[in-house]
This record gives structure tokens, sequence and C-alpha cells, in this order.
């Protein structure tokens, strides 16, 4: 469904990432790792449309979409998050649902609406304005209902559970789980736990200083050398 | 249930009643202050479509005066040079303003000053436009014996109660599709657009697009307000379709009576300009416009979002979206 | 028609200087506050009037009136910063708007004491011909325009050894860090109006001594200061005198080659291509995209 080939992503004389290829499936729960600074978050930015690659080529449901602005790539069905909450200003967290489906489907389902908010357990915020009156928490949670309300065929989740403590933390996983089967979407979610990628994950990519040194299964990732030389500087965990 | 109205509809009614009939059997006798109403309403229209660009597209602009001026010439053109009735004219000013807007579509990538002085820019592009073209112009002289409004079933509209009647009406109208603008799901997404433009974009807003509309409309409405104006006034000079003044009044007016609200830059071109006019000019015959700028310089820093809201918190009413 | 083309270009260089004066006080407080003055145009042309007034009325040239100018420019100039400093929200638009009341409110107090008539320098000394080689220019041009190089001069030495002129730039850079460092960014900013003031003053009586002035001229002064402003890009002095002396070349090339009615269309056209297509200006280093 997703395919980058060769993708690199220059700011200044900065490589931030080099010669990246990764394919997803429509079925796939991917997790994203890599230290602090890997590329990860640019990688989502590509992929979304909030930035051009310098080089490669990136492919959505067989079409190039290197061209393609954000927006209509939304549209196509390609979702995310933003690693710190961006929600839609002026607007109650119904309206930014609203505004989300409207635009990134086309119709607006009132049900479906309700079914999200009661998925990501903002059914009684929705009158709350999403700008002043959220907690984090909820503001995480709305960030997944605005992109699942674009219908994606895709979720890019950046860094969902990072910040939130243990009881929310285990609600949003287990929310997370259900995700990929409930909304039948592919997943590429970036977290730093490897506890938590490897129980959510089926398959795990690395990146380290802008290059994709590993992709397969957290097992076999997790007890790669190369992948945890870059976490701890050395060859053994 | 005919008996039942709804309690929003008679006032409305009343309402309509008042401007459309009361206000014109109490000034009939006095031309002078009904030309200044309609003057009033022009400015007000601008007003309108200055706030609308501002809430809705999220730029403030300081060039309407290109709207309004390209408007005024295209319509006053068009109705002497090609014989077209005024009725069809006007709304073609308001187009040729919309195509003068398209070519102000890159500046809408701009940060808020930028964009408001680059329109500034083009403001004074066609007021230069106007005064060199002479062979379609006229050039610094002008257009003289622009047609004015006609006489349908009878009824002269370009008497004074006739320009009254019909920018009424336009007034209306606009203030009509703002409101249906505003309501709609364009209107909610624009909303949002302002301070998270990347949060709409990632869901699916073409956010430039939207602007883009905005402008457009924006444009629109001043453009068939400065047509309006040309076809009542039967003249035209580059300095007076371009004024500066054409900037400063609708502004002065969207503040006082609150860009915020539909009403509030109609209700304050109304106060404004009747007071500038009628109370002002007598005063100060020269230079008091000093008076706009200090209320301009008031209201700013002491209630940025304009005095009219400012008195309706003292007397509490109905919530306004 | 080579010989009439660099008369052009030597006309424009001494316009760039004198337009470079105008806008230096423009783009410091810009730089500074991230407020863009629209009333500055009126200081510079208070100035001016000033030393219009004093030459009427005192028979004496306008070099005299620079002192009464400066003082009384650079109090208006913090009178601008103080009712600027009261805007809470939205500071980049609302102080546009604010700024752009004061303009209108300076040019009707000039419209109101000084009428609508055009004036300029009678003094002979100053409109006499001074010929350098084979290019002709008045004196007032070329004496202003070594004044906006030596002032130029001055305030580059100032913003970069004085005490004062670092904390503009620290506060321009970053105004939080700037605080925590021991800046008062409130003082800051009046120094900032303070010299902003003064820079008006020159240009204002050299505006009158090389051109004519009127009431509306405020707002064209101020939109040719902005534009060259746009031109140099953020925090450079040298990227100031740049943009003037392309602004002024560019007016004169179109006089010249084309007809003096369409002067004003070369800066307009010039300030949109490089707002649309160069984002920074020539030197500067700020983003103006939103």
């Amino acid at each position: 469904m997703l395919e980058l080939n060769n993708v690199s992503v220059r700011f200044g004389g900065l490589n931030a990432l080099t010669d990246v290829t990764l394919k997803v499936g429509s079925h796939d729960v991917l997790g994203l790792v890599g230290p602090n600074g890997a590329g990860k978050t640019t990688l989502f930015n590509a992929i979304s449309g909030l930035l051009r690659p310098g080089s490669g080529r990136i492919r959505f449901d067989g079409r190039d979409v290197l061209g393609t602005p954000i927006y209509r790539r939304a549209r196509l069905g390609i979702g995310r998050t933003f690693q710190i909450p961006q929600p839609m200003h002026e607007l109650t967290v119904r309206e930014n649902l609203i505004v989300a489906q409207r635009f990134g489907t086309g119709r607006v389902d009132a049900d479906k609406i309700d079914q999200i908010l009661e998925f990501t357990s903002l059914h009684d915020k929705a009158g709350r304005d999403a700008a002043s009156e959220l907690a984090l928490t909820e503001l995480k949670a709305l960030e997944v209902a605005k992109a699942l309300a674009t219908a994606p065929k895709l979720l890019l989740l950046d860094e969902v559970l990072a910040g939130l403590e243990t009881c929310a933390k285990r609600r949003f996983m287990q929310m997370l789980k259900d995700l990929h089967t409930r909304f039948s979407v592919g997943i590429i979610m970036i977290e730093h736990d490897i506890d938590t990628i490897s129980s959510l994950c089926s398959r795990v990519a690395v990146l380290n200083f802008g290059q994709m040194i590993a992709d397969g299964t957290p097992q076999a990732v997790f007890s790669d050398p190369a992948v945890i030389q870059s976490y701890t500087g050395s060859k053994h965990a | 249930m005919m008996l039942m109205m709804n309690k929003n509809m008679v006032k409305l009614m009343l309402w309509l009643a008042a401007v459309y009939l009361l206000v014109p059997w109490m000034l009939s006798g006095n031309h002078y202050v009904m030309s200044t109403v309609v003057a009033a309403l022009v400015i007000g229209g601008v007003a309108l479509s200055w706030a609308l660009l501002g809430n809705l597209g999220g730029m403030v602009s300081f060039g309407h005066a290109a709207f309004f001026g390209v408007g005024a010439y295209v319509s006053a053109l068009a109705s002497i040079k090609l014989n077209l009735p005024v009725l069809l004219a006007i709304p073609l000013g308001g187009l040729g303003a919309v195509l003068a807007s398209v070519a102000m579509l890159p500046a809408l990538r701009l940060r808020g000053p930028y964009f408001a002085l680059a329109i500034l820019a083009y403001a004074h592009i066609f007021r230069i436009i106007a005064t060199e073209w002479r062979q379609v112009t006229g050039g610094s002289g002008g257009v003289a014996q622009i047609p004015g409004l006609p006489t349908i079933m009878g009824f002269d509209f370009s008497s004074k109660l006739g320009a009254y009647l019909v920018v009424l009406t336009l007034v209306l109208l606009f203030a009509l599709l703002y409101r249906h603008i505003r309501s709609s799901h364009y209107g909610i997404a624009l909303r949002a657009m302002h301070a998270s433009e990347d949060a709409t974009r990632v869901v699916g807003v073409n956010s430039t697009l939207l602007k883009g509309m905005m402008l457009l409309v924006s444009a629109f409405m001043a453009g068939v307000f400065g047509a309006f104006n040309a076809h009542t006034i039967n003249f035209l000079e580059p300095d007076y379709a371009f004024s500066s003044l054409w900037v400063t009044l609708p502004i002065v007016a969207a503040i006082f009576g609150g860009y915020r609200t539909i009403a509030g830059p109609i209700l304050g071109a109304l106060v404004v300009y009747l007071a500038d006019q009628l109370l002002f000019k007598s005063l100060m015959p020269i230079g008091h416009q000093l008076v706009l700028g200090v209320l301009l310089v008031a209201m700013i820093a002491l209630s940025p979002t304009g005095l009219l809201p400012l008195a309706r918190k003292i007397m509490p009413r109905k919530k306004n979206a | 028609m080579t010989q009439l083309v660099l008369q052009a270009l030597y006309s424009g260089l001494l316009q760039g200087g004198s337009y470079a004066l105008i806008a230096l006080g423009l783009a410091l407080v810009f730089g500074t506050m991230k407020v863009i003055n629209l009333a500055h145009g009126e200081l510079v042309l208070l100035a001016a009037y000033i030393a219009y007034a004093i030459e009427s009325g005192l028979d004496l040239g306008p070099m005299f009136a620079i002192p009464v100018a400066l003082v009384i420019v650079s109090l208006a100039s913090m009178s601008v910063c103080f009712i600027v400093s009261r805007v809470r929200q939205d500071r980049e638009i609302n102080s546009l708007i604010l700024t752009y009341g004061i303009g209108v409110i300076l040019t009707n107090l000039i419209l109101l004491i000084w009428k609508a008539d055009v004036h300029s320098s009678g003094s002979s000394w100053l409109q006499e011909a001074f010929v350098l080689g084979p290019f002709y220019s008045m004196r007032s041009e070329v004496l202003f325009f070594m004044v906006s190089l030596v002032l130029m001069g001055a305030l580059w030495w100032w913003l970069s050894r004085s005490w004062y002129g670092r904390a503009l730039r620290a506060v321009a850079a970053n105004r939080d860090a700037a605080t925590l460092m021991g800046v008062d960014p409130g003082r800051t900013e009046l120094v900032s109006f303070l010299v902003a003031g003064l820079l008006a003053a020159f240009a204002g009586v050299a505006l009158f001594s090389y051109g004519v002035i009127q009431p509306a001229y405020g707002g064209a002064l101020t939109v040719k200061a902005f534009i060259i402003t746009v031109l140099a890009g953020i925090g450079s002095i040298p990227g100031v005198l740049v943009g003037a002396i392309l602004l002024g070349v560019a007016e004169a090339l179109t006089v010249t080659l084309a007809s003096s009615a369409l002067q004003e269309l070369a800066g307009m056209t010039l300030f949109l291509l490089v707002l649309l297509l160069m984002p920074n200006g020539l030197f500067g280093a700020q983003r103006r995209r939103g």
C-alpha cells in the first residue's frame, strides 16, 4: 500500500533521511523506532506531505504521491497525528471531527463521528473547546480521533503514548490494539518503549541517523547487534 | 400554525419594515441626509467585505480601495463603452474586482503584515494603471456622465430614495451570503485555519483554496459597491476611486462596530460616517479625518474587538456568533 | 542615450542615499520590535514641515532646522512607541492598524497646521547645480547623500559597539532570552523608536531641501521605506542602503526610459517581485512566508 524507495531528505548540510526504503501493507502494524533525532518524524512528514524529499519515490496505493499536496494525501487515505497535539483552534471537539470527516472523506456521517468519539473516550468532551479545555490525554486522543475521522487507509501515529501516565497509557495501548481491527487501517507507529512496540507491532523498522538499519519481527530486530549499538553504543544490550 | 409565527421572524419583519419603509419615510424630505446614509451604506458594504476577509480569510488588508476602484471603473466603462445596462454592469464590476484579486492570490502565502502591505502595493498599481491608461480610462481626467440606476416599473431608482433601497438590498444580500459561508462547513474550517493551518491540512482541508476563495468573495463585494457608487455619483477619477478613504473609513467602521460580527461593520459605518459628515466636518472642515485617526488609535489601544461589542458587554444581550 | 542612462544611474544613486535615510528608521524599529510603524513616513514629513516652518518663519536654511526637528520628531516617535506598547494581543496586526491610525492623525495635523499647499526649500545654495564629471545633481542631493552615509556608518558603529546598540540587537534576535540576560525590552524598544525618530528628522530635513513636500506624501514615504525594508531583509543595515539605491535607480531609469508617471509603478513592481520571489529579501535572515 505504501512504498518508499530511496527517499532522502536534506536540511541544508544535514542528512535527515538517507536512502530510506520501506514497504507497508494495508494489514501491517509497523513500529518505527530509533534514537532521538534519527529522522522518524521527518519520515512521517515526508509521507504525509509536510515536506518534500530531495530524492527518491513515494507511492501510495500504486500512485506516485511525491508531488501531491498535503490535503490531497489526506483524502487519499494517509492520516497522521502530531507528536505535540495540534487541535483545530476555535472549534469544539465534535467540530474538529466534523471538519476532518467532511474534508477528509467528502461527507459527514454523524453516527461514525459518535463511534469515533466513543472509541477514543472523548464522548463526554464532545462540546468542549478543543484548544483550551482539554487535558493532555484528551488532546492525544483527539489527535487519533481526527485522523480516524478522515477514514484513512494508513495511519501514522507519532509518539501517541509519550508523556502519558500509567493508567492512560494502558487505556491507550488497548485502544491502539483495537484500532487495527476495528477500523481496518494499516498503522505505522513511532514509540520509544521497546515493550510497547513488541506487544503492539508485528513488524519493526529501525532508523538511525536517517538510515534504515533494520526491518523485521520485534524479536529479530531487538537482538540485532547493529540496533543495540545504535541505542547503547555497545554491541550488547 | 400560521398564527404561531416565530418570535425571531416577527422581529425580522419589523426590522425589515423599519429599514425599508420607516427610514425612507422619515428622511424623505432631507436629501442631504439621505445621500449621506447611502454613502454610509456603501462604506458599510466595503467594511463588511473587509471584515469577511479578516474573519474568514484570516487576512487583514490595506488595499480594499483596489477592489472598490476596479469595480467602479469596470462597471462605468462597461455601461458607457459597451452600452451595458447598469444593472448588468454592476455585477460585471464585481467580476472585474475578482479578476484583480486573482492577481493578488500569490500574496496569500505571505504573513499578516506583509500581505496587508502587498495588497496596498497592488492598490497603488491599479490606481496608476487607471491614471495612465488614458485611452480606456480617460486618465486623470476621469470618466464623466456615467449612467445612473434605471427606472423600473415607473420607479426611478436613480433618485436618492431609489439609491437607498438598492444599496440597502445589496448590503443585506451580502450580509446573508457572509452568514451562509460562516455557518457552513467551509466557515468552520476557515475558523480553524487561522491558528492551526497544518492541522486542517492533514485532515484534508485545501486551506490555500479556501483562503483564495475568501479573497475573491471579498473582492467581489467591494467591487460591487464601488460599481454602485460610480453609478450614483455619475463621475469617476482615479484619485477618488482608489482613494485611501475607501481603506480608512471601512476599517474604522468595522473595528468600531465590531469586526467579528456581521452587523458590526454595517452599524459601525453608519455611526462613524454619519458622525464624520454631519458632525466633525462642520467643526473642522479641513482635517476632520483627524477624528477618524484618533478613533482608530483609541479603539485598538483600548478594545481591539470594537467599541460596539464593548457597549454590549455593559448591556448584556443574547450572544453573537 | 548612454549618457542619459548613466545620468539616471547617478541620480538614482544619490536619491537612493536619501531614501536609505528615510528607510533606516523603519527598518530599525521593525528589526527590534517586529512592528511596522506605518506612521514613519509622517514623522519624516513632520520634520520636513518643521524645516519649512523655520525657513519661512525665521528665514533660516534647513540646516538650522535640524536641532528642532530632532527634538520634536524623536518625541513624537517615542509617543508612538508608548501607544504601541499598549497593545497586548495580536501585536503584529494590531500595531499595524494602530500605526496606520497614527499616520492618519499626523497627516491631518500637518494639513490643519500648514494647509494643503506644496512647498520646497527656497535656499539657493542647496538648489544650485553640482557637477561631478559629466553628471549633474543638486548640491542638496549630494550633501544629504554624504550625510546619509555618515549616519549609516554611525548607526552601524553604535549597534555593534554601544551597550544600547547591542541590547537592541539582542532583543531583535530573541526578546525573551534578552530579558533573561538583564535587558529591559521596554526601554530598548523606546531607544529604537528614539533613534528612528532622530533618523527620520534628518531624512525629513533632507527631503525638504532637495524635494517637494505636501501633506499627502506621508503615506507614500512610508510605502517607500517599507519597500526598501523588504528589499533589504531583516536585520541588515548595508541591505537598507543597497535596497534604497536599487529603488532609486529603478525609479530614475523608469523616468528616463519610460515616463515620469510610471515612477511609482517601478517601486511597487520591484516590491511585489521581491516579496513573492525572494522570501528573505536581499540580505535578510527571517522567514516571510506564513
